[in-house]
């Protein structure tokens, strides 16, 4: 190493990021009664312990349906919005940026607070999943939004016109040659309203119906009355749960294309 | 094959006129260049031929037919683009197989079109590389390809050579050239490059300001411009002021100027007396050592750059010139020379319009 300074501050900032995931992950195989890092002695009793824990299990389900859900319906909005902003906005296009952006702008606490006397206003309430899927989408908007109208900034106008010259319709050349070129935007923009949807909690702890929860709040729920180790198998869990779906769609749907 | 007859047309962006009227018309298996700086029109021409911009007045015939309200995926063109515009995530096979399938050909037709047109642009063998795994020449003979594949009516080109160096420049210019008269296809070509104009084209359409300055072969345009204007973006001149010192049988003007009195072709008002411009190409001029007749002068700068040598002369009656000779005439930078222009090496002016 050349550098030593700047290799131990590279290396700093590392352990600064990394090290609260590590102790989780650590005091989750903890054998004893108590959430304690270092563990006492190892075991996975408190995964047998969450898998057997229905109140949990549910919760689980619900964040990951919640998740799926929203991520369709913001990559699908984020996506038409983006391709609006970049290619028809013209005088507009600073406005609509802001306006797509603000979800990221406010508090969070705000828009919940805003959604919960709407879906009450309108008569939706929250019996229904309704309101928390709308949550979800509007918070998980903007990043779609980011990601897609970066890659469609450096997508050439003239390959669109090199299909038209070849015969291409409207939507021949969004399936054929937009899409594929966009893709890894907006691949990169579900994954980061997956992530974002799976783990956001105030939006969801405003929005839930009375019996329903989502992962985070269930987690925060158990955390106020119990201590146990079962909480760090939990969160170990719900990581290991990101990083399969990041690296099953890198592999599956393909985050990179040949570029020039 | 197709004709194309372009008819006022016009294009208006607020109250610019990027287009001003104008009127070609292209014969079946011609290649027209359009010529002239950027801004000229000549770009947004192309573009109207292609279906990429509306018109806002006039018409556009393939073959008699107004193409004004057909979009662009209908018309049947062929484009080729300056940065070629390969579709990135296909295959040089895939990106040439697009528009046979928007054309529904059947798989075993296809594939022999596309070895036929491959090994015409010499790419054979390459058909599965993608783009960002060719030359920029390779690259730019896909696009070709594509293009020709689909047997277009018409061939457009936006300036496809600019992005090459120049060594690629000049080989590709014979190489479309040869290819295009092959082909027999209709071809309209754009570019800011009179040298590339003049090698490839039957006719040069010269633009300014969005109207026509000249229509002609490259022969016409260069030795026998229309205007000062277009005597000076195709290729270097020497402005010779003179007067008009009478007629000279039918036709004919005899000019005054510093070489003596000179006889060209009558254009403008023969008045004697009136003031004129000729032009005088600097390859026309013969440098001989001093005292040995026509004008004399002394040479301020020579460069030399192979093929030739650039030489500027200051004359004694004060006039500067721009002269251009092989280099087995070599004359050193301060001696003394004499200038002769044969007649027909002078051209007279119109007036800019």
């Amino acid at each position: 190493m050349k550098r030593p300074v700047l290799t131990l501050y590279c290396l700093l900032v590392y352990a600064f990021l990394l090290a609260p995931i590590l102790v989780v992950v650590g005091a989750s195989f903890n054998a004893g009664n108590f959430l304690t890092f270092p563990p006492q002695g190892l075991s996975l009793r408190w995964y047998v312990t969450f898998f057997h824990n229905d109140v949990f299990m549910r919760a689980i389900r619900t964040s990951l349906w919640v998740a799926a859900v929203a991520t369709v319906i913001s990559g699908t909005i984020g996506t038409m919005a983006a391709l609006y902003y970049v290619q028809h906005a013209g005088r507009w296009k600073e406005a609509v940026r802001i306006a797509m952006l603000a979800p990221l702008l406010l508090p969070e606490v705000l828009t919940a607070i805003a959604l919960l006397f709407f879906v009450y206003a309108i008569g939706i309430g929250t019996t229904t999943m309704i309101g928390m899927v709308a949550g979800h989408v509007l918070i998980t908007l903007p990043f779609v939004f980011i990601n897609v109208s970066a890659s469609l900034e450096s997508f050439d106008p003239s390959w669109d016109m090199a299909a038209r010259s070849l015969g291409a319709d409207r939507l021949t050349r969004f399936r054929r040659i937009m899409l594929p070129l966009i893709k890894p935007g907006v691949i990169g923009g579900a994954l980061f309203a997956f992530i974002i949807s799976f783990d956001t909690f105030t939006i969801s702890f405003m929005l839930k119906g009375i019996g329903t929860s989502t992962l985070p709040i269930q987690l925060f729920d158990y955390l106020r009355t119990n201590f146990t180790p079962e909480a760090a198998a939990v969160s170990t869990v719900s990581i290991a749960l990101t990083l399969v779906v990041v690296i099953v769609s890198e592999k599956v749907l393909g985050l990179r294309i040949h570029r020039f | 094959m197709t004709e194309v007859s372009i008819e006022r047309l016009t294009k208006t962006f607020g109250s610019a006129r990027a287009v001003d009227g104008i009127s070609i018309r292209i014969a079946d298996g011609e290649f027209i260049s359009l010529l002239g700086p950027s801004g000229c029109g000549k770009t947004t021409t192309l573009k109207m031929i292609a279906g990429f911009e509306e018109a806002s007045e006039g018409a556009i015939r393939f073959d008699g037919k107004d193409v004004v309200n057909v979009p662009a995926e209908k018309r049947d063109i062929g484009m080729v683009f300056q940065n070629y515009a390969l579709f990135p995530h296909m295959t040089v096979d895939q990106n040439l197989a697009f528009g046979l399938e928007m054309r529904k050909i059947a798989k075993p037709e296809m594939r022999s079109r596309i070895a036929e047109v491959l090994d015409m642009v010499q790419l054979g063998g390459y058909s599965d590389r993608y783009p960002n795994q060719l030359s920029g020449g390779q690259q730019q003979r896909v696009a070709l390809a594509r293009a020709l594949v689909i047997e277009p009516k018409i061939l457009l080109l936006d300036e496809p050579l600019a992005n090459l160096d120049a060594k690629l420049r000049e080989e590709m210019r014979v190489f479309i050239r040869d290819l295009q008269r092959r082909v027999g296809i209709t071809t309209v070509y754009v570019t800011h490059d009179q040298a590339e104009a003049m090698t490839m084209s039957d006719r040069v359409v010269v633009m300014f300001g969005g109207r026509i300055a000249q229509i002609g072969p490259p022969s016409d345009i260069y030795e026998r411009p229309e205007n000062l204007e277009v005597a000076q973006f195709v290729g270097q001149v020497n402005l010779i002021k003179g007067t008009i010192a009478g007629a000279a049988g039918p036709g004919k003007s005899r000019v005054a100027c510093v070489f003596g009195d000179v006889t060209v072709d009558s254009r403008t008002d023969h008045t004697p007396g009136a003031a004129v411009t000729l032009s005088l190409r600097p390859e026309a001029i013969e440098l001989k050592p001093a005292g040995q007749g026509g004008a004399q002068g002394k040479v301020t700068a020579r460069y030399y750059s192979g093929s030739i040598i650039d030489y500027r002369i200051a004359l004694d009656s004060g006039e500067t010139l721009h002269v251009q000779t092989f280099p087995n005439i070599r004359i050193a930078e301060g001696d003394r020379v004499s200038v002769h222009a044969p007649a027909d090496g002078f051209w007279l002016l119109g007036a800019a319009k």
